[in-house]
């Protein structure tokens, strides 16, 4: 038990180094994308259940926010890219 | 029994088994580190252009490149990613120049009636969609230039051994540089200088709140240009980015690391998608944003 805590406490300077908070960036951009793209997807398939005939209408504005938010995303990771040099 | 396109697809994927076989082979020599191989591959080739390499009596093809160009006391270096945006303008040059038509008799058939409905609807959906009939029409050249020249150093970006000059921000910094421009000019020029100041107070505030608001305002025509720039070349550079670093591991897990071709197939067509829908987002927000300038409503 305490043997797991010290090896812990061992890897956290390695961690807290600009790579290891750049990562820990970059793992949080992702469970942004996945979060917004993801409902993004969930109130499209919704109204895909609601109305099938709809499904090409709704497909594109889907696909248009998708690659918005995604973008959202890239500006973290960029700033992660930035902080690894 | 699969289509043919299915069976093409197949055979197009399994040819990057002989390459995972070479490298899973060689894969105990290296002493480079993923990150350096990762970001040697994304980053743009200065002195020469390796366009193909040398495999057992081929020689390869490096093309050089002029690293120290100068035009009128400006450095201008002429990499690898330069040569791509020569490369896409005489491209797109020589492909409209051949199929554009005086007939109008005829409907357009092939490549012909493909360029004329990507025109039409950038023309229509885009450009009068967000600028009205006649501003639309006018600016339509600019916002064509915009998604097929995009479109284009982004597919061209695909092709094995060339390089995708729109993941540098560098390029798409100087083409939202002309969104920008189109955003402040076209607002001078269609309001007056008092008018575009007056843009930046929206009605229906009480006044002390505008100490706030105006600045943020101000600043966000400059945010929205650096949006576009990010957006498009991260991107264009994270599919790369994702698929160097797939293929890294295919050199530390040796052959177990052969499963992971299936994933960067996957990343590769996906890529494709990106490519589209990329040039589609620039030229949309970048019409959306002048026909906020141009005609401002609040």
């Amino acid at each position: 038990m305490e043997n797991a805590a010290a090896n812990l406490a061992s890897h956290l300077p390695a961690l807290i180094s600009a790579g290891g908070l750049a990562a820990v960036g970059a793992g949080l951009t992702a469970i942004g994308a996945g979060l917004g793209i993801g409902l993004i997807g969930g109130k499209a398939t919704e109204g895909i259940a609601r109305q099938p005939e709809a499904a090409a209408k709704i497909f594109g504005p889907m696909v248009l926010m998708a690659a918005l938010v995604e973008g959202v995303a890239l500006f973290g990771m960029v700033i992660c890219f930035l902080a690894l040099g | 029994m699969p289509s043919r396109t299915a069976l093409l697809f197949l055979a197009a994927a399994l040819t990057f088994l002989p390459s995972a076989a070479f490298a899973a082979g060689h894969a105990s020599g290296c002493e480079e580190s993923v990150n350096s191989f990762v970001v040697h591959h994304v980053a743009d080739q200065k002195e020469a252009w390796h366009a193909l390499p040398a495999v057992g009596a081929f020689p390869g093809l490096t093309i050089p490149l002029k690293p120290d160009f100068a035009l009128a006391g400006f450095n201008m270096p002429i990499t690898a990613h330069v040569a791509m945006l020569f490369i896409a303008a005489a491209l797109l040059f020589v492909l409209f120049a051949f199929v554009y038509r005086k007939r109008s008799d005829r409907a357009p058939s092939g490549l012909t009636n493909l360029l004329e409905a990507m025109v039409v609807f950038v023309r229509d959906d885009i450009c009068v969609a967000y600028m009205g009939k006649k501003d639309g029409r006018r600016l339509a050249p600019l916002f064509l230039t915009f998604f097929f020249f995009i479109l284009a150093l982004n597919l061209l970006g695909l092709i094995p051994f060339f390089t995708t000059a729109t993941s540098n921000f560098n390029v798409t910094g100087g083409l939202a540089a002309v969104t920008l421009l189109l955003m402040v000019g076209g607002g001078i020029v269609r309001n007056g200088p008092l008018g575009f100041a007056k843009i930046f107070f929206p009605p229906g505030i009480p006044w002390p709140i505008y100490v706030l608001i105006t600045p943020i305002e101000f600043l966000g025509l400059f945010i929205k240009s650096v949006a576009l720039t990010i957006r498009l070349g991260a991107n264009l550079m994270a599919g790369h980015i994702v698929i160097y670093s797939l293929l890294t591991l295919i050199y530390k897990l040796e052959w177990v690391g052969t499963i992971f071709i299936a994933m960067v197939v996957f990343v590769y067509v996906l890529e494709i998608l990106v490519a589209f829908l990329q040039a589609y987002i620039f030229t949309m927000l970048s019409a959306l944003f002048t026909g906020q300038m141009l005609h401002p409503s609040h």
